[in-house]
């Protein structure tokens, strides 16, 4: 007999070997590249010749005015340059979306993919524990959202920068910015991939489980248009409570897609 | 003879529904083990009790000297199975889907490597290692999957279905492949329909409704039930006085005439075949041959499974 002992792999072992293969995975699915670069290509774009065409088309007076009104931060300004401040933040909350959407994703084709191809089976008989694989795949979903999302930002920061008025760098190098880039977009995708995974052990339908999981935009859409409005301050004390709340509901959720990662569940159960 | 997979009484209940219902099994380490039982009898739900991916009810388990529910991890990394459907990433390359797996299973990456590249060689797939999976054959896929269930040498491998539509040629390879398993020592427990298969491979047998019905050597269950029959081809056809002299040699206990031939059964065959011969030779009869008539593995399950609702 072939002396080969077979044992649980380390954790850091698994971690690696399961972000490889799903990356390589997803690299070859040639729609799930295209929905990950999508929004952020888009937004990206849309942004910056957003706050290109607002250097060169001066708004009405009337705008002027019920942009003073809707956004106090730049009330005040030179109009050119009101605008471009305006847009500039306005296009910040936007790239808020991008840790919702693209690891969504990412985390519905890890799973649903492996129920269809019915890969789970092989890999649950592996002396790896159910929590570890859990931990691998969320993370093989988030890396890869995180640096598109953060280098999206980083294109963005150095175009504005390069191109835009005084207004608008100041909005885009604000530091509670920054910091919200750095801190709240991984925990927004580890919320959006553990949500991702949690809803695709109940459907089997990428589309179903998509339109499931978008509905998680829609509480950092409203919070982005009442910041830009002024209804919202996002002022430290808020920052670090929506922290505080984004922990504590990534652990949530992640405790839940844990109990129903359960190996019984997923050959019995799931379907 | 070292048992490998012992269980009492173990149980698994989904609801009302006992799937597996209190079964005691003792494999032995190095034999083909049968596991044979209509559709939803139970065999993938026992597999995966054995393999420690689901738990019990009730009862206990003990595979490769783990305890079940105790020593998941341990067992699994001791046992390799076989799915039903081969489930293999078919986006990555056949060397890709065994290194993966070899990581999981612990594999120090140059033992992953030597063991991939054994295994693929083994089941002939060596030379299309860099290939996406999702290029090869069913009966490919199939082989590579059970390269995916022995690539980390486990001591029991569970198979549920192995040939199942597969040709010819890929079917006996992973024939060949169990056969080498056994004469390495491993235990293969063989799930399957295929009852000239079962006949052909395992040592031993276990009929199963749910509950085991039945356990035992294929052909010693075959002389139980059928008796121990010779069958004697006489050229160019038998005579009455040759079936006169058929019945007159000791340890005869019944013969007849059936289709050119002379249908002896006897207790001893070893001992009443030579006299059988010479009986007929004597008598001018000319024997084109002489062959033991085994009933067909599926007279016996028939017999055995399907009375048992």
């Amino acid at each position: 007999m072939t002396s080969v002992v077979a044992v649980s792999p380390a954790r850091p072992t698994l971690v690696r070997a399961v972000c490889v293969r799903e990356w390589r995975e997803a690299l070859g699915n040639k729609l799930l590249v295209g929905m990950t670069l999508l929004p952020p290509v888009v937004i990206l774009v849309a942004g910056i010749g957003a706050v290109a065409a607002a250097a060169v088309n001066p708004p009405s007076d009337r705008d002027v005015q019920a942009l003073y009104a809707a956004a106090p931060a730049v009330a005040g300004l030179d109009p050119k340059e009101a605008v471009q401040g305006f847009i500039a933040t306005y296009f910040l909350i936007l790239f808020m979306l991008i840790p919702t959407v693209v690891p969504l994703t990412m985390a519905i084709y890890s799973v649903i993919g492996e129920k269809a191809s019915r890969t789970l089976e092989p890999l649950l008989a592996t002396p790896v524990g159910v929590g570890d694989l859990l931990f691998a795949k969320s993370l093989a979903s988030t890396v890869p959202s995180v640096i598109v999302t953060w280098a999206a930002y980083g294109i963005y920061l150095a175009t504005v920068i390069s191109l835009g008025s005084r207004a608008a760098v100041n909005a885009v190098t604000a530091p509670r910015w920054i910091l919200a880039i750095i801190v709240l977009v991984p925990l927004l995708t580890l919320l959006s991939v553990n949500l991702g995974i949690l809803i695709s052990t109940r459907v089997n339908d990428v589309r179903v489980a998509q339109q499931i999981g978008g509905l998680v935009v829609v509480p950092v859409v409203g919070l982005g248009i009442a910041q830009v409005t002024g209804r919202v301050v996002l002022d430290n004390g808020a920052f670090l409570e929506m922290t505080i709340v984004l922990m504590v509901l990534d652990l949530v959720v992640f405790w839940l897609a844990r109990l129903a990662f359960q190996r019984e569940n997923i050959l019995v159960r799931w379907r | 003879m070292k048992t490998v997979v012992r269980t009492e009484k173990l149980t698994k209940r989904f609801g009302d529904l006992a799937a597996v219902d209190g079964i005691d099994l003792d494999v032995h380490e190095g034999e083909v083990f049968g596991f044979l039982g209509p559709n939803g009898a139970g065999k993938t739900t026992t597999l995966r009790l054995l393999c420690a991916l689901i738990a019990p009810t009730s009862g206990t388990a003990e595979i490769a000297g783990f305890r079940l529910g105790r020593d998941d991890a341990k067992i699994r990394a001791a046992v390799g199975i076989l799915t039903e459907l081969p489930g293999l990433y078919e986006r990555q390359s056949a060397w890709d889907n065994l290194i993966f797996y070899a990581t999981l299973y612990g594999l120090a990456p140059s033992v992953a490597r030597g063991q991939a590249e054994r295994y693929l060689r083994m089941m002939g797939l060596w030379e299309r290692r860099g290939e996406p999976v999702v290029t090869f054959s069913r009966g490919m896929k199939q082989k590579m999957a059970i390269a995916r269930a022995a690539l980390h040498e486990p001591r029991v491998l569970f198979l549920d279905e192995p040939t199942t539509g597969l040709d010819p040629d890929a079917a006996k390879t992973v024939r060949e492949f169990i056969v080498a398993l056994r004469g390495e020592g491993r235990t293969v427990f063989l799930c399957t329909h295929n009852l000239d298969e079962a006949d052909r491979l395992c040592d031993r047998i276990a009929f199963f409704r749910h509950r085991v019905i039945r356990i035992a050597d294929p052909d010693e269950l075959r002389a139980e039930l059928y008796g121990r029959a010779t069958e004697i081809r006489v050229m160019p056809k038998p005579r009455a006085e040759d079936l006169i002299r058929v019945q007159a040699v000791p340890g005869v206990r019944e013969a007849h005439l059936e289709n050119g031939s002379i249908v002896v059964a006897s207790a001893d065959p070893l001992r009443t075949n030579p006299l059988l011969v010479k009986a007929l030779v004597d008598g001018g009869a000319e024997i084109a041959y002489v062959t033991e008539r085994k009933p067909h593995l599926e007279e016996v399950y028939l017999r055995i499974v399907e009375p048992i609702e």
